[in-house]
């Protein structure tokens, strides 16, 4: 007869969720830091090949459409926070990249919303698109380097 | 393996069962109030759970693996297939271990296969869309595979208070 499993919450099972919530906030704090949100550059690949680079500013003159296995996704500049239409991009918030339409049947990469910062990245898995963003200005007081 | 009419059965039975929580976790779309990719209450592994304690290893390995090729046939999207079966494999593989840790209850064991669940899925993103761009997401989902592996082992430990007096345990 096989051991019947316990049935409430034990010390043992703390353990277990401290090795993951350590796991996530180490490789949150790993990847998520230090993000620029000036300066970007969105990087569109399509099935794992770089396809476009550009401003996200240059979306301010009219969304780009990228259609990938059956799929198509509307790439516009938005603030972070909302989902504004292309051409009326408010001054309050950061600045960047949205997917406002997509005929996807996950809808993950509109409900992403707008990624402002360096780093962040919508994903659409089933048309197998990516925008990232990289790049981003350094600070121009920082230190170059320290000889001697 | 061997398997009798009785259990063969029962996997037969889990499996639909999976099949059918699978689909019905659809009617609850996790990714509206969290929008990652991948992310979702997997049900599905109350099934795998109940059968790696009540079955054993190899049995809930076989109603895994049904349930996966199923699944994406049924929803005739192959490619759904390497997601969810990279994702069930390591979830399998993390559960067989604590499964066998003598102070780990349900909660523990569904807590870290659920996690493990969220890595799998995630390589088999980087695999696909060859980048590792979906790393970006593993930190969000490994902190909601803590809600969701803790809610399925309180529907996995409401499942065998409710089955303490049947003869399924006794294999």
């Amino acid at each position: 007869m096989r051991p019947f499993p316990k049935l409430r919450p034990t010390v043992w099972d703390t353990l277990v969720v401290l090795c993951v919530a350590v796991l996530a906030v180490g490789l949150a704090f790993f990847q998520w830091r230090g993000g620029q949100s000036q300066g970007l550059t969105a990087v569109v690949s399509i099935d794992g090949t770089e396809a476009e680079r550009f401003a996200p500013g240059e979306l301010l003159e009219q969304p780009r459409t990228y259609t990938n296995n059956g799929y198509t996704l509307e790439v516009a500049c938005g603030v972070w926070g909302e989902v504004s239409p292309w051409n009326h991009v408010s001054s309050g918030g950061e600045q960047g990249v949205c997917v406002v339409v997509s005929d996807c049947p996950t809808q993950d990469c509109v409900h992403t919303g707008t990624i402002t910062r360096s780093g962040q990245s919508i994903v659409c898995l089933p048309a197998r698109i990516i925008i990232r963003l990289e790049g981003g200005v350094t600070d121009p007081d920082a230190v170059d380097a320290v000889l001697g | 393996m061997k398997l009798t009419t009785k259990q063969l059965s029962l996997c037969a039975l889990l499996t639909a069962m999976a099949l059918a929580l699978s689909y019905l976790e659809n009617l609850f779309p996790l990714s509206l109030a969290i929008p990652v990719p991948g992310v979702k209450l997997g049900l599905a592994n109350i099934v795998t759970l109940f059968a790696l304690y009540a079955l054993g290893a190899a049995e809930a390995m076989l109603i895994l693996l049904a349930r996966c090729l199923l699944g994406s046939l049924f929803a005739g999207n192959l490619n759904a297939l390497m997601f969810s079966l990279l994702g069930g494999l390591c979830a399998m593989g993390v559960m067989i271990v604590l499964s066998r840790l003598p102070g780990l209850s349900l909660y523990g064991v569904s807590a870290g296969g659920a996690a493990a669940h969220s890595c799998g899925q995630i390589a088999a993103a980087v695999l696909t869309l060859g980048s590792s761009a979906p790393l970006y997401y593993l930190p969000v989902l490994l902190a909601v595979s803590l809600l969701t592996g803790g809610l399925t082992g309180l529907a996995s430990a409401c499942l065998f208070q409710g089955l303490a007096h049947t003869d399924l345990m006794k294999g």
